[in-house]
């Protein structure tokens, strides 16, 4: 209908050049142009946040932003996540939904780890109620939000564990706000799940698997978390960050 | 289904502990994951890395565009439709109107209660948003902007959207296309004994009547509706990806429909986004996208917007209903009546068993034994989109479950007794089941008194009480509120005999196969939107063979290899498909034994099962053991000579009886009285699903079904303007619980296991959704009830709640006085 325009936007790392027509939205360029269908829609108006991204380090709708909006920006989407710096085999916030049970049909999840994702690169140790607030933006209709609240927390736990394992090497290096030493909110409130025999029996320490192998072991993640690798992954990380704060 | 191997041993074989929650001992002795094992779903890892494959994810080549042009007016005859405009326009590639559809006999489709809906309208529109075009084109803009140059000429007619209205004399008629309707009235129905349900209330010392209107809610799901259609001319087959949750009978009738045979039809339900009820129903978008697909030979894509979802596919509840108790001076419920005036919109298009044209409705004796009961039900027609369907709910249960638990309160307030007091005192004994109701139902067992007095510890009743009599006495700023709710669900239908959709009866199936190398594949014909089914029934395969869930993987929603089921809804996947794969598995395990002793060299009779060990041995020589895996090597290259090779059982079970799941959800309530506001002090959920087959995923849908219990009650009510025009057609307007207004719930359960079913299992999945919503009003009313009220109406937005505490003299006004600095920033902006 009208002229398309080239743009390039840099996904999960990758960078794309695309023409798109300047009302095209971002949404179907990521779905549709890209064919990273991980991203949803759920509802045109900006309400539900299934399609929510993040550009430059900021969460936002991609249902609400032009693709050429995004030219030159950074986007991370949900199948990014396996290849951060923080993730293992997947991300601790992926295996968060997973250990406490964040999902149910999945459409509205990865909008909720995107969101997830964002709140944890700025608060590393969030109280219940910010975790909330963080994911107000995002509609979940299964769920109840308890365990995603749950899920998230579970993700900020583990990433403090792994920084812990670091012995603040990670904090010296101002690679997180604060660091686990000295967090912003003022201490670490002892996570819901923490120490809670009924909710670890037969999810991780208890019927892990078929030979008793924990998929989940803690010990192995924490050691994991002490290669250095993972230390300049990290750096590598809040670069990102950073590139979004002065733009 | 008697006959099947291993009739259950319930009540024993998978008690856990005491409440018969996850015995940490017991489960993680047999720790293959079968049955009370909180196993993480083996569906989540697709999910949470982005790899699901809803609808809209699927891309086919030269796939083209569907957009659908609809009504702005709720009613209105369609003098012409020119489409000459978006034909013309780049990337459009057709435009199909009612005249197209009826040249291949595809204008109309039936409903599920077999009334008779316009595909693309034909003469005249009956709802604001009704489908009136399709634009096909080669990619969704292009099909939005042809959509926009599509030209309707509208002969506007007065609409009537309100069922009280639509029966009036003179009202506008809605469904004049109909032979012999003259007038809105669709159907009239009752249930229980009219007579003696008088007697009853004309001899009884005391009765209580109150009005209520469970409103038209959307069940929403987060992912709308869709299809990609894919007519092959090669092979003279349709294959429909579509949004359903019971793609079986979809085929079906998409068969009747379009007239191409059902074995040329294959419909496949991806990962859904969500259901709730919402994809029961077949749509006119399915029916366009397949026509468009047939006519071009392309397929076709049709992606339904939110606005479109809310607007047009089926809504839930608008019970308009008055409940009325009969009961003696100390509480004893003799008699209970109600009256309901149902709005079913343009068509008569409820999602329900065809005998039941109310639905499960005829349950709201609800947990108690009461000796009379008459209810009466008319339907009428109105120019708001068709419904109802049963939005995360059997079949009107819930709308049963509401009217009941409230009048409870309302006659406990008029006696001046304590709400738990009152139920206690008419509670269905435990030991009265089976029971049979005042309105023929046979509930197949229940504790009711056990999970309430559950719910009162775990609630801190007492002391509630003692804070909300202080806060009365002290005039305190917030009131304190609470609701108790003891319901009981029916779930799980057929028996097929009682229950059928479009004339299939609702049984449900389970197709096993262990592979040579020891694992297995479990077909079902019920379809997951994110129940986790993958894992549940994986976990009572892996129960039942002493195999490990990991090593079976779950399949469903594609007609072409899955066997024929009736689908997910009406929490029937547990109690029916459940039951076919736990038979089907010990059918599998009695072929087992004959291989077993061939491999053993002993005969079939001495060997046995060892649920613990998941292993066959032979009688009194525990050593002599062979495990499923080495068994299913045998079965397909030792098999015994006169046995069958191979190891694969199926089951198609029709349920004998339903299930009746049940529990009580105490919820504290705080009001502000001078705001209105109402928030969540606790909020307790005791459960009985029978034994349960995965405690977390158990609570993960008690937790949803809560959430959605707050939104009906708090925020949710799809509204309609005088003109027939949707104001609440939209997420900004149709208002989905967020995580800053659900609080964090205390579930816990009771275990009564169902008798009649293999592994005693009941649903659960909807149990929530049915339960608090009374439970929430009960609490708000409740907290106003010493000043006189009786009843709120439900959505409570605060708005509604400080005008009812203003009503009776309880709204504070503001301590001092709140003056808005408006300032400079509130003149309007000039850019």
């Amino acid at each position: 209908m009208t002229d398309e325009r080239e743009i390039t936007l840099t996904v999960n790392g990758t960078e794309h050049t695309i023409e798109v027509e300047p009302r095209r939205l971002l949404v179907h360029a990521i779905r549709e142009d890209l064919d990273m269908t991980g991203t949803h829609i759920g509802c045109d108006t900006g309400n539900c946040g299934a399609c929510t991204v993040l550009k430059d380090g900021e969460p936002i709708k991609s249902c609400l932003m032009f693709a050429a909006q995004a030219d030159g920006a950074e986007i991370l989407t949900v199948e990014g996540m396996e290849d951060l710096p923080e993730a293992d085999d997947i991300h601790p916030l992926q295996e968060g939904f997973r250990e406490e049970h964040g999902l149910q049909c999945g459409y509205c999840t990865p909008g909720m780890l995107m969101a997830g994702k964002a709140l944890l690169d700025e608060h590393p140790d969030p109280d219940e109620e910010t975790i909330r607030d963080a994911i107000s933006g995002n509609l979940c209709r299964c769920t109840g939000y308890q365990n995603i609240v749950r899920s998230i927390e579970y993700a900020a736990e583990e990433l403090e564990n792994r920084a812990a394992a670091d012995g603040g090497a990670v904090a010296a290096d101002g690679a997180t706000d604060g660091g686990p030493a000295a967090s912003p909110e003022g201490g670490h409130a002892a996570p819901e799940f923490g120490g809670d025999a009924d909710t670890f029996c037969g999810r991780e320490d208890c019927c892990g698997g078929p030979d008793g192998a924990d998929p989940f072991d803690r010990d192995a993640l924490l050691d994991d978390a002490g290669d250095a690798d993972d230390t300049a992954d990290a750096d590598a990380g809040t670069d990102a960050n950073d590139r979004g704060d002065t733009k | 289904m008697s006959s099947e191997p291993d009739t259950p041993d319930a009540e024993t074989e998978y008690q856990h502990d005491d409440d018969g929650g996850p015995d940490p001992e017991k489960h993680c002795g047999h720790g293959r994951g079968g049955m009370g094992e909180e196993v993480t779903r083996k569906e989540d890892k697709r999910f949470i890395t982005g790899r699901g494959n809803y609808v809209d994810d699927i891309k086919k080549p030269g796939m083209l565009h569907c957009e659908i042009v609809r009504s702005p007016h709720a009613h209105a005859r369609i003098e012409e439709i020119d489409g000459s405009r978006a034909e013309a326009m780049d990337g459009v590639v057709a435009v199909l109107t009612a005249e197209d559809l009826l040249e291949h006999d595809l204008a109309t489709m039936p409903t599920l209660m077999d009334d008779t809906q316009d595909v693309l309208v034909n003469e005249k529109v009956k709802f604001q948003s009704q489908e009136v075009a399709a634009v096909i084109a080669t990619d969704r803009y292009a099909a939005k902007d042809g959509a926009q140059k599509v030209e309707v000429d509208y002969d506007v007619l007065d609409p009537v959207v309100d069922a009280e209205e639509a029966l009036e004399e003179d009202a506008p008629l809605v469904r004049d296309e109909l032979e012999d309707q003259e007038d809105n009235h669709i159907f009239d129905w009752d249930t229980g004994d009219k007579e003696a349900t008088e007697t009853v209330f004309d001899e009884a010392a005391v009765t209580v009547e109150e009005d209520m209107l469970y409103q038209r809610l959307h069940p929403a799901p987060i992912e709308t509706c869709g299809a990609v259609a894919d007519w092959d001319p090669g092979m003279d087959k349709m294959t429909v990806h579509m949004t359903s949750q019971a793609p079986h009978a979809h085929r079906t009738l998409f068969s009747q429909v379009s007239g191409i045979p059902e074995h040329k039809v294959r419909i496949v339900s991806p990962d859904v986004g969500g259901g709730f009820g919402n994809k029961v129903p077949i749509y006119p978008g399915y029916v366009v996208a397949a026509a468009a697909s047939y006519v071009l030979e392309e397929p076709v894509k049709w992606i339904e917007e939110r606005s479109e979802n809310i607007q047009t596919t089926g809504f839930a509840r608008d019970y308009d209903m008055t409940g009325e108790l009969a009961a003696t001076e100390d509480g004893v419920i003799e008699g209970v009546k109600v009256d309901v005036l149902a709005n079913h919109g343009a068509y008569n298009a409820a999602a329900q068993p065809s005998k039941f044209p109310a639905g499960f409705f005829n349950i709201f004796t609800g947990s108690y034994d009461i000796e009379a009961a008459y209810g009466s039900l008319t339907a009428a027609f109105t120019n708001t989109a068709p419904g109802g369907v049963a939005y995360r709910c059997s079949f009107r249960v819930t709308e049963a479950v509401y009217l009941i638990e409230r009048m409870v309160k309302v006659l406990a307030d008029e006696l001046e007794m304590d709400p738990a007091e009152i139920r206690r005192r008419n509670f269905i004994p435990s030991d009265a089941f089976p029971y049979e109701s005042a309105t023929g139902w046979n509930y197949d067992s229940g504790d009711y008194e056990k999970a309430l007095d559950k719910a009162l510890e775990m609630a801190d009743y007492d002391h509630y009480r003692e804070e909300q009599q202080r806060r009365i006495e002290e005039d305190a700023d917030k009131l304190i509120g609470i609701g108790i709710s003891s319901f009981t669900e029916v779930v799980g239908a057929g028996p097929g005999k009682q229950c059928d959709i479009a004339g299939i009866e609702m049984f449900d199936s389970a197709d096993l196969r262990v592979n040579p190398t020891g694992n297995a594949v479990l077909r079902v014909g019920v379809q997951t939107q994110g129940q986790g089914h993958e894992t549940t029934f994986a976990q009572i395969v892996a129960e039942e063979l002493g195999m490990d869930v990991d090593s079976i993987t779950v399949e469903h929603g594609d007609t072409d290899t899955e066997p024929y089921g009736l689908g997910t809804y009406g929490s029937r996947s547990t109690p029916v498909a459940g039951a076919a794969a736990a038979v089907a598995a010990r059918k599998v395990r009695d072929k087992a034994k004959s291989i077993a002793a061939n491999e053993l060299e002993a005969a079939e009779e001495d060997i046995e099962w060892e649920r613990e060990s998941g292993e066959f041995h032979v009688a009194g020589a525990p050593d002599r053991s062979i495990t499923i895996t080495e068994i299913a090597a045998g079965a397909y290259m030792n098999h015994p000579g006169d046995e069958e090779p191979g190891l694969e059982a199926v089951n198609y079970y029709d349920p004998p009886e339903m299930t009746y799941p049940f529990g009580s959800y105490i919820v504290i309530v705080e009001i502000d009285r001078e705001t209105g506001e109402v928030d969540f002090e606790k909020f307790v959920a005791v459960d009985d699903c029978g034994n349960r087959i995965n405690p977390m995923i158990i609570e993960g849908q008690i937790h949803g079904g809560l959430a959605q219990g707050i939104g009906t009650a708090m925020l949710e009510k799809v509204t309609y303007d005088d003109n027939g025009n949707v104001t609440g057609g939209d997420f900004m307007n149709y208002l989905l619980p967020t995580a800053n207004e659900i609080p964090n719930f205390d579930t816990g359960h009771t275990v009564t296991p169902s008798p009649h079913h293999p592994i005693g299992a009941k649903g659960v999945g909807e149990s929530p959704t049915v339960g608090s919503p009374p439970a929430i009003v009960n609490a708000v009313v409740d907290a106003m009830s010493h000043a006189g009220v009786t009843h709120v109406e439900m959505p409570m937005t605060p708005d509604v709640v400080w005008e009812t505490l203003d009503e009776v003299g309880l709204a504070h006004q503001p301590a001092h006085n709140v003056e808005f600095d408006l300032g400079d920033d509130a003149e309007p902006a000039d850019d």
